[in-house]
């Protein structure tokens, strides 16, 4: 009994020393490092290149301390024809600030062509994407914008006769617009993501009686990515029918984003002309934007990002100099 | 009663030949490696302290790695994003790794310093290169210090630059390498 045993540890001793023998430093470094890779949560990062999707907000938030400057174009539509340079010759534009004041919350403020609006906007990342450890499907943000038509004359044409209202009737807020979102995205993998958008949008005044004070959608985006710095991208807005102003459709575009050191070059098509979040979820005109119709707008965002607050592990950090 | 002590003697002895066996191993229990890019309207300084490493003083043999999304540092976090996104591909090839065999024969079990040239194959972005590298190891009270710098040529490990932050990131990246091993 005993004899077996002893036989026993001693052939363990000697397998000891043989795996001894055979060493591989790299290999114990892994099930060593394995056991902590366990334990880690990993958050997803670049879910997609910009915080623009295309005309509305993707799930991404600029990091702390960074400034976007973004210029945002829409063309006329193809469909104007060539005496119009098939849209080149007329554009509406927006001109944006935008700051990141933490990691996760960051606020804009922009003016449009479109319609002489200010628009300004927080978005908040409430949860983000992990895998490992602590498990998350998916990224949730918040976005809250607020519009303010200045087109007087325009609103004045379109609402007095509409409503038999003088211009003493109109006060400021009555030309007040509010969006909210919540954007859930999940990044399937390196190169593709979506996002689905919830949108709601007040209107402090319409067109007509019958229209809806608020209009609520939903969005779907994603993008493809071709190469290391450039994607594909698409973006849906669903209006629901009863919260639809009358003869509007839904936005569609598609778009490519090109990436380069700090900026973002997009380039889309749509069928919207407006950049905030009222005028092409809500306003896009059945009338002249039609996919079928070859009502389709070239456009561009460009952005450009600075960096405003140094980061505190700059200063702290310091290569020993030598050798 | 022989018998019994016979197995105890034995059971003894496998534990100290295993006990030596573990004391020839050292591994990292504090380590740092940071990385610099010196361009002309640039500098990119990055730091990481998730180093792993053991070391075989015996037959001189070591492993080390780094896993890249630890580094952080840099002008931005936008940078970071664009170091592991674009540049190093973490997500494909999440660590370095330094693997290989001290050419010297130092004995490491002594207190002292040395000068030593590490030679094995040092693999970033999934490409691996052979490497001498030259570090000073300073052997005292049991514990190993690795100091190291050499320079990473981006080009060696299949990472283009673009022509755009041409001046912003330079070809070549100097690496500074800080551990501290014990017996494991």
């Amino acid at each position: 009994m005993y004899k077996k045993f002893v036989v026993l540890i001693i052939a363990f001793v000697c397998a000891g020393h043989i795996v001894a023998q055979d060493l591989d430093l790299s290999k114990m470094l892994e099930e060593e490092s394995s056991k902590e890779d366990k334990m880690r949560t990993n958050y997803t990062s670049a879910t997609f290149k910009s915080t623009r999707l295309i005309n509305g907000h993707s799930v991404e938030t600029l990091g702390k301390g960074i400034l976007d400057f973004r210029i945002s174009h829409r063309f006329d539509k193809f469909s104007d024809g060539f005496y119009e340079m098939f849209g080149l010759d007329h554009a509406k534009m927006r001109i944006g600030l935008d700051y990141g004041l933490t990691d996760r919350f960051m606020f804009g403020l922009g003016r449009s062509t479109y319609e002489k609006q200010y628009d300004g906007f927080v978005k908040y990342k409430i949860l983000r994407q992990t895998s490992g450890f602590k498990k998350m499907p998916v990224t949730v943000d918040v976005m809250a914008s607020v519009m303010r038509r200045k087109d007087t004359a325009a609103i004045i044409s379109e609402l007095i006769t509409n409503h038999a209202l003088s211009v003493k009737d109109i006060p400021w807020s009555r030309k007040m617009y509010y969006c909210f979102q919540v954007i859930i995205a999940r990044k399937f993998n390196e190169s593709t993501s979506l996002q689905i958008m919830p949108t709601l949008i007040h209107n402090n005044i319409v067109k007509k009686a019958s229209d809806p004070n608020n209009n609520i959608a939903i969005g779907i985006g994603g993008r493809q990515k071709i190469s290391k710095r450039v994607s594909i991208n698409g973006e849906y807005y669903y209006v629901l029918p009863a919260y639809k102003f009358e003869g509007t459709t839904n936005s569609l575009s598609f778009g490519v984003d090109i990436e380069t050191g700090g900026h973002v070059f997009q380039l889309h098509l749509t069928n919207s002309t407006g950049m905030t979040e009222r005028s092409f979820i809500a306003k896009t005109q059945k009338e002249g934007s039609q996919w079928s119709k070859g009502d389709i707008n070239f456009g561009f965002n460009i952005s450009r990002v600075f960096v405003i607050g140094k980061k505190k592990t700059q200063s702290k950090y310091k290569i020993a100099e030598g050798h | 009663m022989k018998q019994r002590s016979f197995v105890v003697a034995i059971l003894l002895f496998s534990f100290t030949s295993l006990f030596a066996q573990e004391a020839k191993i050292f591994s990292v229990k504090s380590g740092k490696i940071s990385f610099q890019s010196d361009a002309p309207f640039e500098t990119i300084r990055a730091s990481s302290n998730d180093v792993k490493g053991l070391l075989e003083i015996e037959k001189k043999l070591f492993a080390f790695k780094v896993r890249m999304e630890s580094f952080d540092g840099f002008n931005s976090s936008l940078q970071k994003e664009h170091f592991n996104e674009n540049y190093i591909e973490s997500s494909k090839f999440p660590e370095a790794t330094f693997n290989g065999k001290i050419i010297e024969d130092v004995d490491l079990t002594k207190d002292g310093n040395y000068t030593i040239r590490a030679k094995g194959n040092f693999t970033v972005h999934g490409i691996s290169q052979e490497r001498i590298i030259k570090s000073d190891v300073a052997v005292k009270n049991g514990k190993i210090n690795i100091e190291s710098a050499f320079s990473v040529l981006l080009d060696d490990h299949n990472i283009p630059i673009p022509k755009v932050v041409k001046d912003k990131l330079s070809s070549e990246i100097n690496v500074k390498v800080n551990c501290e091993l014990e017996p494991r």
